[in-house]
């Protein structure tokens, strides 16, 4: 099997993540509770991922909460950030983990920079909306629809020039391209630790540089003699028993990332969507491509986008297609109706998997052009 | 040889000075915090040699490590709160 579905979640993960589980069902207990070996290791797991985290994203330890994805982490950031008629901006291509909290919670939503690939009009909406007042922005790295780079730091630029607070979806990016929230200046940064970093599914971080309203209330093992949420991090967002073996999973992974060249798995990835999006293009497809795009690429066959996915499975390669769960995305970019077969490359991106994945792609093209 | 704990609200910050201590090559265990010295309930503690404490705390309030209160630990098992 080719696996093109990172966006979706990394597969296979580095040998150690698994290790790391496995040691962790063995050695650990409850962490923060107990004063037992068991749960002094527990403790040192949760710790030392919470280090590595911070080294990654310029963080300090405390602010490195865990969670259970991102969608998670994004609820207890917007939640802390949004009120009941707030006004908030976002782009125009946010996944429903920011859509549906912000209509839930009866958030004004502009939105802002609906042409893919576009800094210029992206910036620009982004400056009116603000210009406007809005009490909060909230925005996606990059799309994973579309794979398209948002201007982060410059849309990050202007929410301080204009005061206004905000929480960057670093779902698609975390682990791949640079991601800091001392610089970048966030109140809150999402990110799973399933996708990009490699670690299991189960298992998120959302990086605080404020207090965040707590989301889950419960036991945390510190001020057990009130009834209220402590008010430190990262023990008000962290109601209840920690994933252990998940956070060891994430601890190897990050280890294994930080000893790796980044800049290589980033550059590999933009270079494999590219070439395959060039390829999409020659066989005639209608496929979303620019500058500014990382290692996702979209395109809308000539069929079902689903029916195309489905025949590209029983080729072994694994996609996904229709909404993404971003049907804010597939608007601005027009393929609401049709959806698309998205395309999203990992770490193990190559020129030869790439040319493999077209051989297939025009395999099936030309035997469904004969049906 | 006389020891002194320095209490912390949770096991983060605690660890965190735990961190700190071994990087600057100072000996310390992290430990429960003695129920009667818990302020709120609950917390971690780092036990370290006596003669080590005052530099220990200029450590962390350097690094801005928030711990909650020192005590010499007496040898019949009870403890002072000492200000630094």
């Amino acid at each position: 099997m080719i696996y093109l579905d990172n966006g979706a979640t990394s597969f296979h993960k580095p040998d150690c993540v698994r290790y790391a589980m496995m040691n962790a069902l063995r050695y650990c207990a409850n962490p923060g509770r107990g004063g037992y070996r068991q749960a002094m290791n527990a403790s040192k797991v949760l710790y030392d991922c919470r280090e590595k985290a911070a080294a990654m994203f310029d963080a300090d330890p405390e602010q490195v909460v865990f969670t259970s994805n991102c969608t998670h982490g994004l609820n207890i950031a917007i939640k802390s950030l949004v009120k009941p008629g707030s006004k908030v901006v976002v782009s125009g291509f946010e996944h429903n983990a920011v859509m549906r909290p912000l209509s839930a919670i009866g958030a004004k939503i502009t939105v802002a920079g609906r042409k893919l690939f576009d800094w210029e009009d992206t910036l620009l909406s982004f400056e009116s909306a603000l210009k406007c007042g809005v009490d909060a922005a909230v925005f996606t790295h990059i799309s994973n629809v579309f794979g398209y780079v948002l201007p982060i730091v410059e849309i990050a630029d202007l929410c301080k020039k204009y005061n206004v607070p905000f929480v960057v979806d670093a779902a698609q990016s975390a682990g791949v391209c640079p991601v800091k929230l001392r610089s970048l200046g966030a109140e809150y940064i999402a990110m799973p630790g399933h996708k990009g970093l490699l670690g299991p599914q189960g298992t998120g971080l959302l990086l605080c540089k404020s207090l965040p309203d707590p989301l889950l209330y419960g036991g945390t093992g510190s001020n057990s003699e009130s009834y209220q949420m402590p008010d430190f991090l990262p023990d008000r967002a962290e109601a209840g028993t920690a994933n252990v073996p998940g956070i060891a999973g994430l601890s190897a992974a990050l280890s294994y990332l930080l000893n790796c060249d980044s800049n290589t798995i980033w550059d590999r990835e933009k270079k494999a969507a590219a070439l395959c999006a060039d390829c999409l293009e020659k066989e005639g497809f209608c496929v979303f491509k620019g500058e500014h795009q990382g290692g996702t690429v979209s395109f809308v066959p000539d069929c079902d986008c689903e029916f195309f996915a489905e025949k590209l499975t029983q080729q072994g390669i694994a996609v996904r297609a229709g909404l993404h769960c971003a049907p804010l995305a597939h608007i601005s970019a027009g393929t609401f109706d049709t959806g698309t077969v998205r395309i999203s490359f990992g770490h193990d991106a190559s020129r030869k998997q790439t040319e493999r994945l077209m051989k297939i792609i025009k395999y099936v093209h030309h035997i469904y052009k004969k049906i | 040889m006389k020891n002194s704990m320095i209490t912390f609200r949770s096991v983060t910050p605690a660890q965190k000075g735990e961190a700190l201590l071994n990087k600057a090559g100072y000996h310390c265990a992290l430990l429960r915090t003695p129920r009667w010295m818990q302020e709120q309930g609950c917390g971690y503690s780092l036990q370290v040699r006596s003669q080590d404490v005052k530099k220990c705390i200029a450590l962390f309030d350097d690094k801005k490590i928030m711990y909650r209160k020192v005590y010499l630990m007496r040898e019949n098992g009870t403890a002072e709160e000492i200000d630094l």
